[in-house]
């Protein structure tokens, strides 16, 4: 098998204390456990590439377990301020504990009928939450002929869960009200969000009606 | 002003003289020391201490290396008497760079031919016989300029790789096999080359392991016994006193977690140094390191490549003069 080493060295001003060289590590126990049969032929060109590549070390804020959600550390260390991880993750137990009592209150108020369409995971209200968050198109500042133009392009699937988890954040910490916790704010937010309301989903739409009133300036957009 | 000479350049004759000094001086040395003179190699030179030696052959000067070791590898003139260059590309300025891509064109030519007489014979068949190379690399620039004795750029070595894996992916390349591997470094066949801790056994028949680890400024040692009973303690405390934090604990079990031995072996654990994070890596490198003798080569290979046992190199990066931290410059004033 040929190893298509990088031909071209790029100079980047941020370095990084390993050698290109090494790969990403794999966390999860389940891709180590499945037999060769199942795998397609680039799972295998993968495999063996790593067989023999060094490989990173692993970041203190990942673990195999089951509990650990690569998303949800995600959102902790964009919380998280001047390097006070306990504080950040001690939010993030809150809110999803407090998102928990919330619902599972409703749970107990709510009819028969209805007790099935509430969802009780708080889990898969942040997972959706962030989903219903994410722009589709976002803008780009495109200089032509002197003037700047506010320019529709395609994000990449980081950008929108970079600016999803961003304005959940920066919504919470500005516009609510300055005596409530910020697990608090968090999680009505959250729930909101989980509900299609609330002020990020309105910024999403805001963004999105934006990017539709300036479609005439897409061919600005050359990559 | 004196134009910069480049680097200095040694004549053929003065490098044969320094070969046939350094021959002779091996041979005075193999007899001083009573070995063998004729079969003295360069690794027996190696095993002798310089100073102690110096003493002995003041009288000649000894390299203890082979002078092309020394002397870097040096064009001989390109020129003949009466002033004509050999190779008919000398004019381009890299000579040999581009009588390599000369050759390897030709080499596609020759393949794209074999190609058209097998399809005019009608036996050519898309996915026949392309080269199988096993693990290996290309040869990096560095490399490759060493082979030509001569500079080339990104652009120029880019250029050559792009050549050859586009004959690579011609069918009826095999033939150009033997050409093709001269330009290949084998790879290892694994990157784990890890170094084991024993397995030794107590006087209760036990069986431990010790094993060390360290991340930024902690050290660890941690003794990994086959108990059965998933006793952790650090320091003489109990893991759960001295990790107050979850996200620590979790790093602890990470490497027994992944193995599935969660309540298998007893933990001792000794760290000093560095913060609460850190500490908690030194030890998680060490439980892994520990680990891998009770377990098979399967699984230390799983253990590798979930990055368990890479030594983290991360660490403080110094301040710099002129600037207010690592990164952070001072604020910037317009006047």
């Amino acid at each position: 098998m040929c190893d298509k080493s990088a031909a071209t060295v790029v100079f980047l001003v941020r370095w990084s204390r390993y050698n290109p060289y090494y790969l990403e590590p794999e966390v999860s126990k389940e891709a180590y456990s499945r037999p060769e049969t199942e795998l397609s032929a680039e799972e295998k060109e993968q495999r063996e590439l790593k067989a023999l590549r060094p490989i990173k070390a692993a970041t203190s804020g990942v673990t195999s377990s089951v509990f650990d959600d690569p998303v949800i550390s995600k959102f902790i260390n964009m919380m998280m301020e001047h390097g006070n991880k306990v504080l950040a993750r001690e939010i993030m137990t809150q809110t999803l504990e407090n998102i928990k009592k919330k619902q599972v209150e409703k749970y107990h108020k709510a009819s028969e009928g209805e007790r099935e369409v509430i969802e009780c995971n708080p889990y898969t209200i942040f997972h959706q939450a962030l989903e219903n968050c994410k722009p589709v198109v976002g803008l780009a500042s495109i200089q032509k002929g002197g003037k700047y133009y506010q320019v529709p392009i395609p994000l990449t699937d980081n950008r929108r869960r970079f600016l999803a988890m961003k304005w959940m954040i920066t919504e919470c910490q500005d516009n609510k009200h300055r005596r409530t916790h910020m697990y608090e704010k968090l999680s009505q937010e959250l729930l909101a969000a989980f509900g299609k309301e609330g002020n990020v989903i309105k910024k999403k739409y805001e963004l999105h009606k934006m990017a539709e009133a300036n479609r005439a300036y897409a061919h600005y957009r050359w990559w | 002003n004196l134009a910069a000479a480049g680097p200095e350049k040694f004549t053929l004759e003065y490098i044969q003289k320094q070969v046939e000094e350094y021959e002779i001086g091996k041979r005075h040395l193999a007899n001083m020391m009573g070995e063998d003179s004729e079969n003295f190699t360069q690794e027996d030179i190696d095993l002798f201490d310089f100073i102690y030696l110096f003493f002995l052959l003041k009288q000649i000067c000894f390299y203890f290396q082979h002078p092309d070791e020394i002397f870097p590898k040096q064009r001989a003139v390109q020129w003949g008497a009466d002033g004509r260059p050999f190779h008919f590309l000398f004019y381009t300025g890299k000579q040999s760079y581009y009588s390599l891509m000369h050759d390897l064109y030709g080499k596609i030519l020759k393949i794209e031919k074999h190609q058209d007489r097998l399809r005019a014979k009608g036996l050519f068949s898309q996915d026949a016989q392309l080269i199988s190379l096993g693990p290996s690399r290309w040869l990096t620039k560095e490399e490759l300029e060493l082979l030509l004795v001569e500079t080339i750029s990104t652009h120029d070595y880019d250029r050559f790789i792009k050549l050859m894996e586009r004959m690579l992916a011609m069918p009826y390349s095999s033939t150009e096999e033997e050409f093709v591997q001269r330009y290949r470094r084998q790879l290892e066949a694994q990157s784990m080359k890890q170094m084991m801790p024993p397995l030794e056994k107590d006087e209760n028949g036990v069986a431990f392991s010790t094993a060390e680890g360290r991340r930024k400024t902690s050290d660890s040692s941690v003794i990994l016994r086959d108990c059965g009973s998933g006793h952790i303690t650090i320091n003489g405390q109990d893991y759960l006193q001295y990790f107050p934090v979850l996200q620590d604990r979790e790093q602890l079990m990470f490497p027994l977690q992944f193995m599935g031995v969660l309540g298998r072996f007893n933990l001792e654990c000794t760290v000093s140094g560095g913060g609460r994070s850190s500490q908690a890596g030194a030890l998680r490198l060490a439980i892994s390191r520990a680990l891998l003798s009770f377990l098979s080569e399967g699984d230390g290979e799983a253990m590798r490549q979930a990055g368990l046992l890479t030594p983290d190199p991360r660490v403080r990066e110094r301040k710099k003069p002129g600037q207010e931290g690592a990164r952070r410059k001072f604020t910037w004033k317009k006047r």
